[in-house]
Formats: C-alpha cells, structure tokens, sequence
C-alpha cells in the first residue's frame, strides 16, 4: 500500500529530513511514527502524498510512484488520502459542514464546486463523516466557535469525507489537552478497526504511541532507527530512537 | 460512492438528529448576487453601452496601440521637467497640507480636545475632503491665474482634510498612560501634548506625510490637465493629437517609473519610520555595511 | 541642594548621553542659514566666502560634539578658502550663461574641502564613508549652480554678469542660494554618516526640496494674500450659483444637471463592480500563498504596480483617445482605477490568511482554483466588502473629475461651463458634486459600520 523505498528528501537548502529510508506498510495497518522535532516525522507524513520534494529512492503509494508523479496524477492521489493537521487547518470563517465538503473538492464537477451546488450525495457523505466523530450537531455552526477538541473532529472528518484509503495524522493531538487528546486518538482507532483504513500517524508523546499503536516507526535524524511491533519496544529503543533517556516531557501524563 | 455510503455503518454513534441546514446563508447569497448584478445592469443600459460598442473596442483598442507603439523618447528631456515641476508642486502640496493639517488633527482627536471643538473640526476637514482637488483647482484657477501656484494650493488644501483626519485618528489611538502620568506630576496641558502625545504619534504622522506625498505626486500630474502646471497637460495635449500620441505614451512611460521609483524609496523610508529598524533590503545591508562599520567610542566599558 | 544624596555611592560608569535628534535638526539649519548668511556677506570674495562657510560648518560638527581639534579646524579653513576661491575664479572667467562645462570645473574644487571634512571627522567614518563625504560636497556645489540657474530667482541669474567687479543684489542672492543649498544636503548627509542616523539626511534632504519646490512654482505668500483680499470681487461671479440653463442657445432654461449627474453615478457603479470583479483573480495570482508559480507571481505584482501610478484621469485620457469622447470611455477607465486599487488592497490581505486551511485543500486533491474558492476566498471576504464599498466611494469622486477630459459624466459638464467662464453655472455644479461625495462617504460608513 506505502513503499518506502531508499526514500530521501531534501529540502531547498540542504537540510536532509529523510534519509534512505525503506519501509512498507499494508492495507489496514495503523503505524504510528516518533521521533524528536526534527528528526523526519512530518517529511515521512507529506512524502506520502507529495507535498516534500523527493530526490532519492521511490515512494510508491496505492501502486502509484510519487516522486515525478504530474500534478494530475498527485490530485488523483491525495484525493485519496485523507489528511489531518496539529492546527487542525479548518477555515474558521466558513461552517463545519463546508470545511468537511472540501474533503469532496477532488469528486465533484468543476462548475459545482465553483457555485456551490454541491450533489446530494456528497453532502450525505459529509454528514456521515460528521456522524461518525459524533458532531454533527454541529454541522452549520461557524468552525470558529468550536473547541479546539471539536474542530480537531471536524478535520478528521474532512479527511473522511474524502472516503480516503490512508490517513495520514500529523501530530493530531499536539495541540489539545489529556481527555481530548485520548478521544481524538480513541477515534482514530476506531476508524481504523471499523473502515479499515490504513492509518499512519506523527505521535510525540510515547505513552499514546503505546496506548494506541499496533506497529512503530523510530526515526531519528531523517534515518529510520525502529521498525516492528509496539508491543516489542522497550525502554532500550526509546532511548535509542531519542538519543537520551525518557524525560516526562515525552509522555503525556507523567 | 454509492458503495462508501453503505460502508460507513451507524451503530456506535446514537441516533442524533441531523440539524436542518439553515436557510438564511442561502437568501443571503442571493441578495448579495442581486445587489452586485442589479445596479450593474442599471448603469450598463444606462451608459448606453451596446453589444457593438464592445465589439469594436479591441479594434479601437488596437488602433492606440498602433498610434503609440514606438514611444517617440525624443523629448525625455522636456518630460523630466514638467515631472520635476509636478514634483515641486507635490513637495508643496504636502508642506501645506502637513504643518495645517498638525494642529487641526489635535483639535479634531476626541482624547484631547473637548466635544465643542472636535465636532465643527471634523466637519470642516470632512467638508475639505469632499472636494476633489481638480475641482478645488478649477475654483482657485481664476483668481490665481494659471500656472503651478494654484494647483499647490488646491492639493495643499485637500492634503490638510486627508491628513487631518489620520492625524486625529493616530492621536485617538495613542497610549493615555504617559498623558495621565504628566498630568499626574503636575503638568501642564501642552506639557502633556509635548512629551505625551507627540512621540508617540510622530512617527505614524511622519509615515503618512510621506503616503500622501506618494499620493499627491499623481495628483499634481493630473492637475496638469487643466492648466495647474506640470506633466499632466503634456501627456493631455500630446494624446489629443493623433501625431503625437507616440510622444505623450513616452511621456506617460517616463512618468510610470519615476513614480515606481520615488513610491519604492518612500515606501522604504516610510517602514523605516514606523518600524524604527533599517529595512532589509540588499542595498541597505550594502548601505549598512560600507558606512556603518564602526560607531563612536560611546560606550566605554 | 537636590532630593538626592550626594554622597550615595556609585556604582558604573555613566553612560555617554546621545546627541538628540533635535540637535542635529537645529544644526543642519544653523549650518545652512549660516553659510547662506556668509555667502550673502563676502559678496562672492571666494577666499573669504570658503575660509567663512568652512568656520561654520566646523562650529556645528564642534556644537554637535563631531569635531573637536583646532588643527582639523585650522585645515577646514584653509581648505575652504582654497575651495572658494577656486569656485569663484573658475566662474568669474565665463561669458555667457552658466553650463555643465563651467559648474563642474567650478565645483570640483570643493572636493579638498570635502576632503577637509572628512579628514575632520576621520574617527566615525569608515574608507567609503568618508569618500562619500568627500565627493558629496562637490556634488551638493555642484548641483545647485547648474541647477540653482533654473530655480526661480536664480533663473535670471544664469543669463547675467557675475564678473563685473561689484556683485549685483542678484549676484548675493546667487551666493546666498548654493551655500544655503549645497552646506544643507553636504552637512546634513556628512552628520548623518558621521552619526549612523539618518535623521540628519532626511532633514537635510526635505529642507533643500522645500526651498527649490517654493522658489521654482514661485510659491508667494504674498501673492497668496493680495489675491485672498480681493476674492470677494470673484465671489460674486460664483455667487448665486445658477441651477438651470438652456441646453442648445433659444431653448427654455431647464435643469440640464440631473442626466450628467446620473451618468456620473452609473460610471462609478459600473467600474466598480466591474474593477472589483476582475482584481480577484488579479490578486489571488499577486500574492504570495495562492499564488500557482514564481512567473505568474511575478507578473501579476508587475502588473499591478504599474497600473497603480497611473492616475484616474490618465486612464479616461487612455480610453477617450482609443474609444472616444463618451461614457464608455469614462466606464473603462474606472474599471481600470478600480482594479488597480483593488488588487493592490486584496493581495496584501491575501499575503497575511493563514495557511493551514490551503495545506488542508490541498491535501484533499482539489485543484487550484478549487483551493483558492474554498481556503482562501472566505478568510478574505469580509475584507473584501469593505474595500468594495471604498472603491465605490473613490469611483464616485474619479467619476466626477474623469468627465474633465471629456469621458462623460458631470465632469464634462464643469468642463464645459468653465470654458466659457460661466462661474455661477461652475458654483451649481460643485454643490451637486460636494453633497453627493459627502452622501456617499456616510452612507459608505454607515454600512461598514454594520459589517464590522
């Protein structure tokens, strides 16, 4: 489904935030990434769908090569992927129900989109999303007056408007508090199991990344340290992926 | 996605009710979309604007071109001083309407002045501003004849009703603080204005002078047009004449850059002033680092 | 004697007080006037003329605590007696106007005084600096005897006599004009280098274009007055102003206002609407977040800023000589106005949304202008409206005068009343244009009141 091979990304300025990097991913897996700030996470999330420059190796996603790929064919694919942000990212001018209808821009004709008569369908497919992180009685309420626990759902559920086949989660929970953060991730799961929608998400706190993750990814200096089962990692490779000992600032309670 | 609707089952979430989607985003576009098309319509018929009107505009269009194309720079020479001139009248517009315009924003800020006179202030300065410049020229003209001097006059006038109104705004919005600390130590009013208000409005004050320069230059050079000296008439007189269209688009060149030069150092100096830190551009790290080497032994340590 | 202890102990060093920014003002000006002064007192002598401006200069840069060595002070004096003597020597040798073959031998000689000053101030300045010095008070001699012959009083100047022994009045006010002029913008921008402040330049600089602005447009106060006394005779011709007249000779006097005035206000509202309509492409392309690629970027930003400088009535100009003399004209070149103002205002808005919700569209698949609309387009929209509702306001006022130049409207009617000097007619029609600018500008705030 994701196939890391021998990926390397540069930045314009020559900073190396993933380097050779091999790793696969099958369908319906839920991966979760750690690191330190830097160390490549986020660079691993938007080589996935294109939005870093690859310069090294392949990255094949849904049997689609993403380095070179044209700007239609990278469209196509991250009409497929779903995506959720630290910052949430919604328009907060707009209502939660048109921030989840962008989720549907990539299926709708071009002059729907553009007067804003969206198809039926699709706006079931928004209120379904809604429905399923449990918000949608919220639907025609400006983003702006939600909490930030609520617009996080409200971007999930974007992405799942998309009827995505990846999700990427970049940092979903670094800018929430312990409860919501324990929803957000409980609800991430839960897609997960429930749509089987394979899920790749950017965690910082390991005590989540242990609570809710099936497989890590250790990165550390764009390089990847640990690849295997959750359940498998100890102190040890914490210490090795961090290139220190645990400190309670990594765990989200302490 | 018809398969994806039936993939989604429901059976963890409640049986919440979906909320009926408002109508009132829906009348409010609709408004809006009548608002903007109607008077549009409205001043189309009434401009007598027909379809074949429009059709031979491009032609039209191609025509000027054609008339225009290849700027005659023959008499760059003569261009420069006619934008010299309507720079000087601009530089004095500004003076004017500068040190005028000082006074009278204080007597307009509600924080300073008291209602009786902020209140005929304001008017007087609204009622300055309601005067185009060209129009405050066409009244000056006749009793101070043709020529750069009366068009000075009518910016001049014009930048004091502008310049007024920010002033007053800049004083409005200054910290009390300080005011009320002068006050407190048994200072006087104008103490108060002096070392107050005064430096902390100065140099948003001093940022639109500078603005209203920028704006005044394109003011005198229309001024020109009807007599008030500078570039104006000559681009008008040139473009009146079909011969010599070639040399009037040279001059409107002409004025184009020098323009975009004098807004882009302005614009400079003015963040300069506002932000009280050197820009950044590469000729001033250039400036900064052949003349800024060294500062005088002040700190002796 | 004071509240305070004398005998507290201290602790550091106190540091050196700054010269104020008020100083060096106040010594840029008594520089300038002095050296004026002096010019207009040695009557062009130039070993004296040099020698005296020289002790000027020096007392201001020792005023301003720059200089302080009575040897540099000794080189200034004696360098500027050379400088001036040189300067006048060259001159007084010319027959006929004074021309760039002549001022610029004449000023060259100033360079050993700028060298003078520079030396004086060896301490604060760096190589460039100081041949920045150097060279500008040559350039500063320079500049106003070649050009100072074309500045006002000074113009008749260039076409007399200086030689002849004793110096004309004309002949003092040339001596009094180039120090005045030259000392200001050389002394201000050697205080402003020797000092790393620009204060001193830019006073320098805006005293120096205030007295070439007033001398050249022959700015008189004077004038000012005499003419404001007499404006009661003018008066009557504006007063009363007349409302109605005859459209063609022999027909009956009817208002012939209202037509004019309406199709000013379609113009207005056509270029508007039209203008404000295409800026959003305009500014979406010209700012940096929506923008597709660095070519269109650039050209948009371009674009934008060259049909920013020409003014409202340099487009009616444009389209009455491509269209004709006609209200279409007039609508053209308002939309031309209107976008202009527009997407200069839209793209800076632009430049500042945030940027998380473009990531996010894009994120989904959608397509550019799919982006634009759905991410970008709301975060701007309120301040669209407003802006829309400015432009309005400006159109209306631009509407009024574009009609001058014959683009339709109620402008061509002033136009055409002011030609046959009709001021009563003149006076009606600026009363219909000062009410509906003021009707407009409140009704304007009225709805962006309601908005915010």
């Amino acid at each position: 489904m994701i196939e890391f091979t021998n990926a390397t990304v540069v930045y314009p300025g020559g900073l190396k935030a993933l380097d050779d990097v091999t790793v696969t991913i099958e369908p319906g897996e839920f991966v979760v990434v750690v690191g330190l700030s830097g160390a490549g996470k986020s660079t691993m999330l938007r080589a996935v769908n294109g939005f870093v420059p690859i310069v090294g190796g392949s990255v094949k996603v849904l049997d689609q090569e993403v380095r070179g790929a044209s700007n239609k064919d990278l469209r196509g694919l991250r009409s497929n992927i779903g995506m959720i942000f630290q910052t949430f990212n919604l328009v907060n001018r707009a209502r939660v129900m048109n921030n989840v209808l962008m989720g549907r821009l990539a299926q709708v004709p071009r002059w729907r989109s553009t007067l804003g008569m969206w198809p039926e369908d699709d706006k079931e497919l928004a209120l379904q999303a809604l429905e399923r992180v449990d918000i949608i009685e919220k639907a025609y309420i400006r983003a702006s007056d939600l909490s930030g626990g609520q617009q996080q759902r409200v971007g999930i559920a974007r992405a799942l408007a998309q009827d995505p086949k990846i999700l990427l989660a970049d940092e979903p929970v670094a800018s929430l508090d312990p409860v919501t953060s324990h929803m957000v991730m409980r609800d991430l799961q839960r897609i997960n199991r429930d749509l089987g929608i394979t899920t790749l998400i950017n965690l910082h706190f390991l005590d989540l990344a242990r609570a809710y993750g099936k497989r890590l990814i250790g990165l550390r200096d764009g390089k990847l340290v640990y690849d295997g089962d959750i359940a498998d990692v100890s102190d040890e490779v914490f210490r090795d992926i961090y290139g220190r000992a645990i400190t309670p600032d990594d765990l989200l309670e302490t | 996605m018809t398969d994806s609707t039936e993939l989604w089952t429901k059976d963890d979430t409640g049986p919440v009710i979906r909320p009926d989607e408002p109508r009132w985003p829906k009348i409010i576009r609709w408004i809006a979309v009548i608002v903007i098309i109607g008077p549009l319509i409205w001043g189309l018929l009434g401009l007598e604007i027909s379809a074949d009107n429009l059709r031979r505009a491009p032609g039209q269009m191609w025509n000027l071109v054609q008339q225009v194309w290849p700027p005659d720079f023959s008499e760059t020479g003569r261009t420069f001083e006619k934008i010299l001139e309507s720079l000087y009248v601009a530089w004095i517009a500004t003076i004017i309407g500068a040190t005028l315009s000082f006074p009278l924003g204080f007597l307009a800020a509600t924080n300073i002045a008291p209602r009786s006179v902020t209140l005929p202030v304001r008017s007087l300065l609204s009622g300055i501003r309601a005067f185009p410049e060209l129009v405050l020229a066409i009244m000056l003209i006749p009793a101070f004849g043709l020529g750069p001097f009366p068009g000075a006059l009518a910016i001049g006038i014009h930048s004091i009703g502008t310049l007024g109104k920010l002033t007053s705004e800049v004083i409005e919005g200054v910290d009390e603080g300080p005011i009320e600390a002068i006050r407190a130590s048994g200072g006087t009013r104008m103490q108060a204005m002096q070392f107050g208000v005064v430096p902390q409005a100065m140099p948003n004050v001093l940022a639109y002078w500078l603005y209203r320069f920028e704006i005044n230059i394109r003011a005198s050079a229309v001024l020109g047009v009807i007599g008030a000296g500078g570039i104006g008439d000559e681009i008008y007189s040139r473009f009146l004449f079909v011969p010599d269209r070639s040399k009037g688009f040279a001059a409107l060149l002409v004025m184009i850059a020098t323009v975009l030069v004098i807004d882009a150092i302005s614009a400079s100096v003015r963040r300069r002033i506002i932000t009280g830190q050197p820009s950044r551009s590469m000729m001033a790290r250039l400036m900064q680092r052949l003349f800024a080497k060294k500062r005088p032994a002040e700190t002796s340590s | 004697m004071t509240a305070i202890d004398a005998a507290a102990p201290v602790s550091g060093v106190r540091p050196q007080e700054p010269t104020s920014s008020f100083r060096f003002v106040v010594g840029a000006i008594v520089m300038g006037v002095g050296a004026a002064i002096v010019g207009a007192a040695t009557l062009g002598i130039g070993w004296l003329w040099g020698a005296a401006t020289a002790g000027v200069v020096y007392g201001v840069l020792w005023w301003l605590g720059l200089a302080r060595s009575p040897i540099d002070a000794g080189i200034m004096v004696i360098a500027g007696a050379v400088s001036g003597q040189w300067f006048v020597a060259v001159l007084d040798g010319r027959a006929g106007p004074v021309d760039i073959a002549e001022t610029t031998p004449a000023a060259l000689g100033f360079v050993v005084f700028g060298a003078a000053v520079a030396w004086a101030l060896r301490h604060r300045l760096t190589v460039a600096a100081a041949a920045l010095v150097t060279v500008s008070w040559a350039a500063a001699v320079a500049l106003p005897t070649q050009y100072g012959v074309g500045l006002g009083i000074l113009a008749d100047l260039g076409r007399r006599e200086l030689r002849e022994g004793v110096l004309q009045v004309l002949g003092s006010s040339f001596f009094t004009m180039v120090p005045l002029l030259a000392v200001l913008f050389a002394g201000s921008l050697t205080v402003a280098l020797a000092t790393k402040r620009a204060a001193p330049a830019s006073v320098g600089l805006a005293v120096v274009m205030s007295v070439i602005s007033f001398n050249m447009i022959e700015f008189s106060v004077v004038e000012l007055f005499t003419q404001a006394s007499q404006i009661g005779d003018l008066a009557k011709e504006f007063w009363p102003p007349t409302w109605t007249w005859p459209k063609t000779i022999g027909q009956e006097p009817t208002n012939v206002i209202i037509d004019p005035f309406i199709e000013t206000l379609q113009i207005a509202v056509v270029g508007a609407t039209l203008g404000c309509l295409m800026a959003l492409p305009l500014a979406f392309m010209a700012a940096r977040p929506t923008t597709p690629d660095e070519p269109t970027y650039w050209g948009a930003k371009s674009f934008m800023n060259v049909i920013r400088t020409i003014p409202d009535l340099f487009w009616a100009i444009i389209f009455t000589a491509a269209v004709g003399f006609n209200a279409f004209a007039g609508a053209l070149a308002m939309v031309f106005f209107s976008l202009a103002i527009m997407s200069k205002l839209l793209s800076e808005t632009v430049d500042s949304i945030e940027l998380g919700p473009l990531e996010a569209a894009r994120a989904t698949g959608s397509r550019h202008a799919q982006v634009i609309q759905y991410a970008a387009l709301p975060q701007v929209l309120p301040n669209y409206v407003a802006y829309a509702l400015y432009i309005f306001e400006l159109n209306v006022r631009a509407s009024v005068v574009i009609g001058i130049v014959g683009a339709g409207g109620i402008g061509r009617l002033l136009n055409e009343q002011r030609n046959f000097f009709q001021w009563d007619r003149v006076m009606a029609i600026v009363i219909v244009i000062f009410v509906t600018v003021i009707l407009i500008e409140m009704v304007s705030i009225l709805i962006r009141r309601r908005l915010v």
